[in-house]
């Protein structure tokens, strides 16, 4: 009897410590103010661990320069993290630049004016900022026209305004939205309404040319409606016009990338090499243009809207939707890596995001309604994921087994892991094994390697049976027929 | 099994196989076929095409299972193979076609057998094939389609007693005509709601009123 009522207490005890430790498990997952998701091969939504996860808000209330605080951040538009690790912040509508350090918890400094000639001059509206290798920092200085160049002690040293080319109209205003300099000072400009591409300037402040046009696609219906048409109905259509680049980053080895909104939904970030054509990769579900399932109703539905774009690492680059505020990662090969971020009031979550930046292994997203950096770190998927595809741009797929395999037992449908795996047995020559995983990851084409060689194996293996087998066929086959024959002339004799 | 499924049927079926002139003539004058063997060989022909769309191999098949039902094609198959035999026998009964409504039953449905046949090889096949001899695969099926299409075409013709040329004419306004069994069927069935509902609302008011 006693026995009985010690058992029960003792499962009384245990049921509750199962139910708080899980219990607490589940709500810490429910804390994430967004949902984490990927797309598979059949572009069904399937729901993945958090690849990221909030980690502080930064506001500029919490700042303070030289004891004095620095006051809230009023639409700040562009973030850029120098090559000393410090991070500059285009504090638009307070028309100065601010340097915080890389912690991101003090102001190293402010840049609010600068001597221009003898006398001192100041900024409107800086919306884009960028720093080159030099330690210079290339301002978009938007409502004064120009492209302000400052080094380490904001010594003036170029101003870029007025460009001069046969190529831009008469009336062209220029009106620089983000910039970017490369390892050789040439200077990216995106400028608004200019269509024509990504203006380059040289290390001189000499335009150039433009870059990455965006070819406009009319299909061959819109081409017979227009051809139909009347001029007056010709007049009311939409114009075909491309459209602008929104976002702009710049690899060590040189290529630019920008992102743009595609009304598609397919491509909404371009890498562009040195000669401005597009040669980025778009995966198996041939799109780089963030969610692939965008019905519904209201603002909420239609393709993603990309603003920003940040070359991470080892080809791996970050897309900043602000239709959703989800932030899309993908590889060098376009595979899309993982999907987290969304738009609302809670901590963790944007309201009008605008940059993004990676810094230091945290992804920071810049919200210029709320005039906020929030932080995001990195989670065991995450981290994960990031070194095996590391592992695999370097060539090194090998070594990512242990990886893929310890990301699958989070995410067990993970097709990226499953292909990962798939690939190292292929070449491991365990093919059975790399059937098994490359027809999970649906990599057909690997499969086929595999499925090739196991064959071929399997065929070498028994092609004493395979023969002996043929041979027994043709001989058993030549007897019946010679015994029919023979049957046949007796019957008709 | 019936007379519809004796042996001689069966063995006369694969003799119109192998010589489909002959065999569709002798269906025409002599009642050589069966029409229940005909839709049981468009019911293994929905078979087959089902499990080629399950079954094939990885390689070759990019299918989403999701979005097979069986069941569901063979309800389509079984109504595409019920309105082209419409269509043109109403076609032919205009145009001095000598075949019955029987005899097209027969010529569609043994038609379909090459293709059944190749599908389920193919299927099978699909199994030990790489990347770069998916042409093999798309050759057995294209052989087994183009058999089957030319197999109907010389069943329509025999069993009409038309020309080449006359057979294709009435092939072409079949599928005229079947557009617009289509549209009339979608046009009865539309009427038929509103008669329903207007019957429906009738009850319903007299529910409320009562």
């Amino acid at each position: 009897m006693r026995k009985m009522k010690v058992k029960k207490l003792l499962s009384l005890v245990l049921a509750l410590v199962i139910l708080l430790t899980t219990g607490g498990r589940v709500a810490a997952a429910d804390e994430l103010p967004y949902d984490t998701y990927n797309y598979d091969y059949r572009e069904y939504i399937h729901y993945t661990p958090a690849a990221y996860i909030p980690e502080k808000t930064i506001r500029g209330l919490d700042l303070s320069f030289n004891g004095e605080p620095i006051g809230a951040f009023k639409t700040p538009q562009d973030m850029c993290l120098a090559p000393d690790g410090t991070i500059y912040i285009a504090d638009t509508g307070n028309n100065r630049i601010v340097v915080l350090d890389n912690a991101m918890k003090n102001v190293r400094h402010i840049i609010t004016t600068f001597k221009n000639g003898e006398k001192d001059d100041t900024f409107k509206s800086p919306y884009g900022v960028a720093v080159s290798e030099k330690g210079w920092v290339y301002i978009a200085d938007q409502k004064n026209k120009r492209v302000v160049v400052l080094d380490e002690t904001d010594t003036l040293m170029q101003i870029i305004d007025n460009p001069q080319s046969e190529s831009l109209a008469d009336n062209f205003i220029f009106n620089p939205m983000k910039v970017v300099v490369d390892y050789a000072d040439r200077v990216y400009v995106i400028a608004q309404n200019m269509f024509e591409g990504v203006m380059v300037f040289e290390s001189n402040g000499q335009f150039s040319n433009f870059f990455g046009t965006i070819e406009v696609s009319i299909s061959l219906w819109e081409k017979f409606w227009r051809r139909i048409a009347t001029k007056e109905e010709r007049s009311n259509q939409r114009l075909y016009i491309p459209t602008e680049f929104t976002g702009i980053d710049i690899d060590p080895e040189g290529f630019v990338y920008a992102s743009n909104i595609d009304a598609n939904g397919i491509q909404g970030v371009r890498r562009l090499n040195p000669r401005g054509e597009d040669v980025i990769k778009k995966g198996q579900n041939e799109n780089v243009g963030g969610d692939l399932v965008t019905g519904g109703n209201g603002d909420y539905a239609g393709p993603s809207q990309f603003t920003d774009v940040v070359y991470r690492d080892k080809g791996i680059y970050s897309c900043l939707d602000r239709k959703r505020g989800r932030i899309f990662t993908y590889d060098h090969e376009g595979n899309l890596l993982y999907i987290f971020g969304g738009l609302g009031t809670q901590e963790g979550t944007f309201t009008l995001p605008v940059a993004v930046e990676d810094i230091g292994g945290r992804i920071t997203v810049l919200d210029a309604t709320k005039g906020e950096i929030l932080c995001f770190v990195e989670t065991e998927y995450g981290r994960l994921i990031n070194e095996a595809v590391g592992l695999r741009y370097d060539g090194d797929e090998a070594d990512a087994v242990a990886l893929w395999q310890r990301v699958l037992e989070l995410d067990e449908n993970n097709e990226l892991a499953n292909t990962g795996i798939g690939k190292a047995y292929l070449t491991a020559g365990d093919y059975e094994k790399a059937m098994y995983y490359l027809e999970l990851g649906m990599a057909r084409e690997y499969y086929s390697i595999a499925y090739k060689r196991y064959r071929n194996a399997i065929l070498s293996e028994n092609v004493g049976y395979v023969l002996t087998g043929v041979l027994v066929l043709l001989a058993g086959g030549l007897t019946v027929k010679m015994i029919r024959k023979k049957r046949r002339k007796g019957a008709v004799e | 099994m019936g007379k519809s499924f004796s042996k001689d049927k069966w063995s006369y079926m694969f003799y119109t196989i192998a010589h489909p002139m002959d065999g569709y003539y002798w269906i025409r004058h002599r009642d050589r076929g069966s029409v229940p063997l005909a839709i049981f060989m468009v019911f293994l022909f929905s078979c087959s095409f089902t499990a080629n769309r399950l079954l094939a191999g990885f390689v070759v098949n990019d299918i989403d299972p999701r979005g097979v039902d069986s069941l569901y094609e063979l309800m389509g198959v079984l109504a595409f193979y019920l309105l082209i035999c419409v269509s043109n026998w109403s076609v032919t009964c205009l145009m001095n076609g000598e075949g019955r409504m029987k005899d097209i039953a027969i010529a569609v449905g043994y038609g379909t057998v090459p293709m059944t046949v190749t599908f389920i090889l193919a299927t099978v096949l699909s199994q030990f094939l790489a990347d770069d001899e998916q042409a093999f695969y798309g050759l057995l099926i294209g052989v087994g389609v183009a058999y089957g299409v030319i197999m109907i075409l010389m069943g329509i013709m025999q069993v009409h007693n038309y020309t080449l040329g006359k057979t294709l004419t009435t092939l072409f306004i079949t599928v005229l005509a079947a557009f617009i069994l289509i549209f009339l069927v979608l046009l009865l069935s539309n009427l038929l709601g509103m008669v329903w509902n207007f019957f429906r609302s009738i009850y319903t008011e007299l529910i409320f009123r009562i």
